[in-house]
């Protein structure tokens, strides 16, 4: 800065306090559409990233519900297994006989009931024949 | 601004630049927008470099290594994992599990990232309930490898699997894996087989089916996190789960065909044996039984001659039992009758140098004692009536020589000669049932086409495939005629005889049964030469002979503790089968057999079964106090005492409804004839006391 210009800018007795700046108009509607659009944009923004994350949350969430399942499943599965297994007829035998003292039941102690459909009957040449 | 300089074009910061490039400083009162001006120059080119340099990189990444990130960030990003097939359940005919898969952990390593192999190696096997030092040195040599991957202990329990998570080893972890269980252990193992821990069966219906089975495994991609932590999943290819099986085994029938034949075997000192129930019409196997037996779950741990399925794949001259076959070409050709007598003395026979003898000298025998006494010298003289050449075509059309069951893989032929290589000797030899190797399922396959009035049935034990809920039954194979159905009933006749007077008649009879059998005791061959202390003894009959149910051969190797006769040794395991059989199968006494129990059908409604003044059951008292001949009051009796009550009387039951009697018909002191019928109408309460009920 040259010594004139610092002169300038001590001795120039400025008065502009009753100036007052004009509001302009078409600079206001403008900043504010501006402001509009550029919150527009942000809450777009914001929604694609909140979506994204939520998408992301759901996925983490879908994974472990799957593999939930899968363990309740095979939960279900070993269940089975073993209620196969404790109907074995050796183990239901062996508690039988040996805790509870059951027997078999002899022929005059068993009533068997016809079947309902019978068998067919053998041909007549083997009826005749025997 | 180009008329500033002379009509020629320039930047509004041409200028600055030019100063700022120069070096000069900025003169005059408007300097400082010369200064704003290129400040912003320079961060405008700043800007711009920054923009360029980032598009470059952008290309750089996007467009000229596009292909190899891309390959990068799926190996990083992107996991294909395998949807491992469940087999097919394996069921018995009342869908009842006899073999099912579950997932298993397997303690896998990754070696790279164990710090000392040995440690590990021992930590882990501590952890395993089974682990011996040489599984531990396996273990250690595996971690010590420069792999990523390696197998430390495979299918573990779920116990021992929570004690290795517990030890959170770094590099060690555990994996999912598909295991096959078989829930009832011994049970039909040799029908069912094994499957390897690879999930491929290795004996049995699972490796005879092992391709319809086993299904096929999906794949499913997983997008992970930089944590491998899946994000999402995409099934690319959904795993098919193999067909399951529904067998012609009945479980409890197999449990007595095993219980007995062991029993059987241990009764006999014998080394095995094999039993078959089989159903003569369709060809069913209700019940295939072998000993020694094996647990299917741990089968590495079993012998290999306890895994083998003797009742296919072992050979065994059939002896007497063959006899059936003998007698069924004679009376098919019509050379003999059963009347027809047969010089059986002087109780032995001789070809050569070869003498053959009979236990007893038997004199003249009628032809169906021939074979009810089981007469080597009678047969051996009508094998040589029927000849090598029709002998040979009846051997062959009951199916011996020829695998007959397309369910097991691995099944016997047998042996027999042909009809050029059939000598006299030969002949006799195979009229008596030697010189000829059959199965026992080909011998039970035999016996129930004579059952069955002739027809060849072929035997099976897979009734139904079933997949996705559809079932595909498994149609009755009719193989060939072998005999007439007169012939059939002809046989059947001969060997009723054998059980009522012959050579099992105290031991497979069943009461209220008529049973048709034949005994057989083979001498067995031990290098080379017939043994003198090793015998085949067998029995095969089927149960009721006039309307045959089942089929039951019983085979029993080297009996060592007494007597070594089929008779004495199998025919007892027989009967004991067939007793249970009959039983469970609810098939009635056929000889004196009491009058039918008819029960109606009881569609009852609600409002039948209002409350009543409840009584206290009476006993059966009341019908003991009866007077001969006269109907007594039932009232008030369980259906089952009342039934158990006119049985005693010799009357029919007619039942209608549920609970206990309420009314009968004819009434209380009716004057009775035996084989009258008896109806009874059922409540859920009895009436209010009356005379002769007790309260």
């Amino acid at each position: 800065m040259s010594a004139i210009d610092f002169e300038y800018a001590i001795k120039k007795d400025v008065r502009n306090n009753p100036i007052v700046r004009e509001i302009d108009q078409a600079r206001q509607r403008q900043l504010l559409e501006t402001a509009v659009i550029v919150g527009f944009l942000s809450l777009v923004i914001l929604f694609s990233a909140w979506q994204r994350f939520a998408l992301l949350g759901h996925g983490y969430e879908m994974q472990r519900m799957q593999r939930e399942r899968a363990e309740q499943e095979e939960i279900n599965r070993h269940l089975r297994l073993e209620i196969e297994t404790l109907r074995s007829p050796a183990r239901v035998e062996h508690i039988a006989t040996k805790q509870l003292h059951l027997v078999a039941p002899t022929r005059d102690q068993a009533i068997i009931l016809e079947r309902v459909t019978p068998s067919a009957p053998p041909e007549k040449s083997i009826v005749a024949a025997r | 601004m180009a008329d500033e300089h002379g009509g020629r074009f320039r930047f509004p910061w041409s200028s600055s630049a030019q100063r700022i490039l120069k070096r000069e400083p900025a003169s005059g009162p408007g300097d400082w927008r010369e200064v704003l001006r290129s400040r912003l120059f320079v961060c405008a080119g700043l800007f711009v470099l920054w923009t360029v340099s980032i598009e470059a990189r952008l290309v750089y990444l996007q467009v000229i290594e596009h292909a190899d990130l891309m390959a990068r960030a799926n190996r990083q990003q992107l996991r294909t994992v395998k949807l491992p097939a469940k087999r097919g359940e394996i069921v018995d005919r009342k869908g009842r599990v006899l073999a099912y898969s579950v997932d298993a952990d397997t303690i896998v390593a990754d070696p790279t990232e164990v710090e000392d192999p040995r440690i590990v190696a021992t930590r882990v096997c501590a952890a395993l309930d089974h682990c011996t030092s040489q599984q531990r040195q396996v273990m250690a040599e595996r971690l010590a490898s420069d792999q990523h991957f390696a197998y430390l202990a495979r299918q573990v329990s779920p116990e021992e699997a929570r004690k290795v998570k517990e030890l959170d080893l770094p590099g060690v972890g555990l994996y999912k894996e598909s295991r096959r269980y078989y829930p009832k252990k011994e049970l039909a193992a040799h029908v069912l087989g094994y499957v390897g821990v690879d999930n491929v069966g290795l004996a049995g219906l699972e490796s005879t089916f092992d391709a319809r089975i086993r299904g096929r495994e999906g794949k499913m991609l997983l997008q992970t996190d930089a944590r491998r932590h899946a994000m999402s999943s995409r099934e690319e290819r959904l795993p098919t789960a193999g067909d399951g099986l529904e067998l012609t085994i009945d479980e409890y029938l197999q449990f007595i065909a095993d219980r007995e034949l062991r029993n059987g075997v241990a009764e006999n000192g014998a080394s095995g044996g094999t039993a078959i129930i089989l159903q003569p019409y369709t060809g069913e196997i209700l019940a295939l039984a072998n000993w020694p037996a094996f647990n299917p779950n741990a089968f590495n741990a079993s012998d290999v001659v306890a895994r083998r399925n003797r009742a296919v794949q072992d050979l065994y001259e059939p002896g007497s039992t063959f006899k059936i076959v003998t007698a069924s070409a004679a009376v098919e050709e019509r050379l003999i009758r059963t009347v027809d007598q047969i010089d059986c003395s002087p109780g032995y026979i001789t070809f050569g140098s070869r003498v053959i003898r009979d236990t007893h000298e038997y004199g003249v025998l009628p032809f169906i004692d021939v074979i009810a006494k089981s007469s080597n010298v009678g047969a051996i003289k009508v094998g040589m009536r029927v000849g090598p050449d029709r002998l040979s075509q009846y051997i062959s059309r009951f199916g011996f020589g020829q695998t007959l069951a397309s369910d097991f893989r691995g099944e016997n032929a047998g042996m027999v000669y042909s009809a050029d290589r059939l000598d006299p000797s030969a002949l006799a030899s195979v009229s008596m049932g030697y010189q000829v190797g059959v199965t026992p399922l080909q011998m039970a396959t035999a016996v129930a086409a004579i059952a069955n009035g002739g027809e060849v049935v072929e035997p099976h034990v897979v009734r139904a495939f079933i997949r996705g809920g559809h079932r595909e039954e498994v149609p009755r194979n009719v193989v060939r005629r072998a005999i007439a159905p007169e012939t059939a009933a002809t046989v059947t006749e001969i060997m009723e005889a054998v059980v009522e007077r012959g050579t099992a008649k105290s031991f497979a009879q069943i009461d209220g049964y008529t049973v048709a059998g034949k005994t057989g005791t083979a001498s067995k061959v031990v290098n080379n030469h017939y043994s003198k202390s090793d015998y085949n003894a067998s029995f095969v009959g089927f149960v009721p002979s006039r309307k045959p149910a089942i089929v039951i051969v019983v085979v029993i190797d080297s009996p060592h503790a007494g007597s070594y006769y089929g008779a004495v040794v199998s025919a007892p395991v027989f009967k004991r089968i067939a007793e249970a059989t009959l039983r469970h199968l609810g098939i009635g006494p056929t000889l004196n057999a009491p009058p039918p129990v008819i029960v109606a059908r009881h569609d009852g409604s609600p409002e039948d079964m209002a409350a009543r003044p409840i009584v206290a059951l009476s006993s059966a008292k009341a019908v003991a106090s009866a007077p001969a001949g006269v109907m007594p009051d039932l009232r008030g009796l369980s259906a089952r005492d009342a039934i158990r009550a006119l049985m005693q009387l010799g009357l029919m039951p007619r039942i209608d409804g549920d609970g206990v009697v309420v009314e009968q018909s004819p009434r209380a002191g009716d004057a009775l004839a035996r084989g009258d019928s008896c109806v009874l109408k059922l409540g859920r309460r009895p009436p209010p006391a009356a005379g002769g009920i007790e309260q």
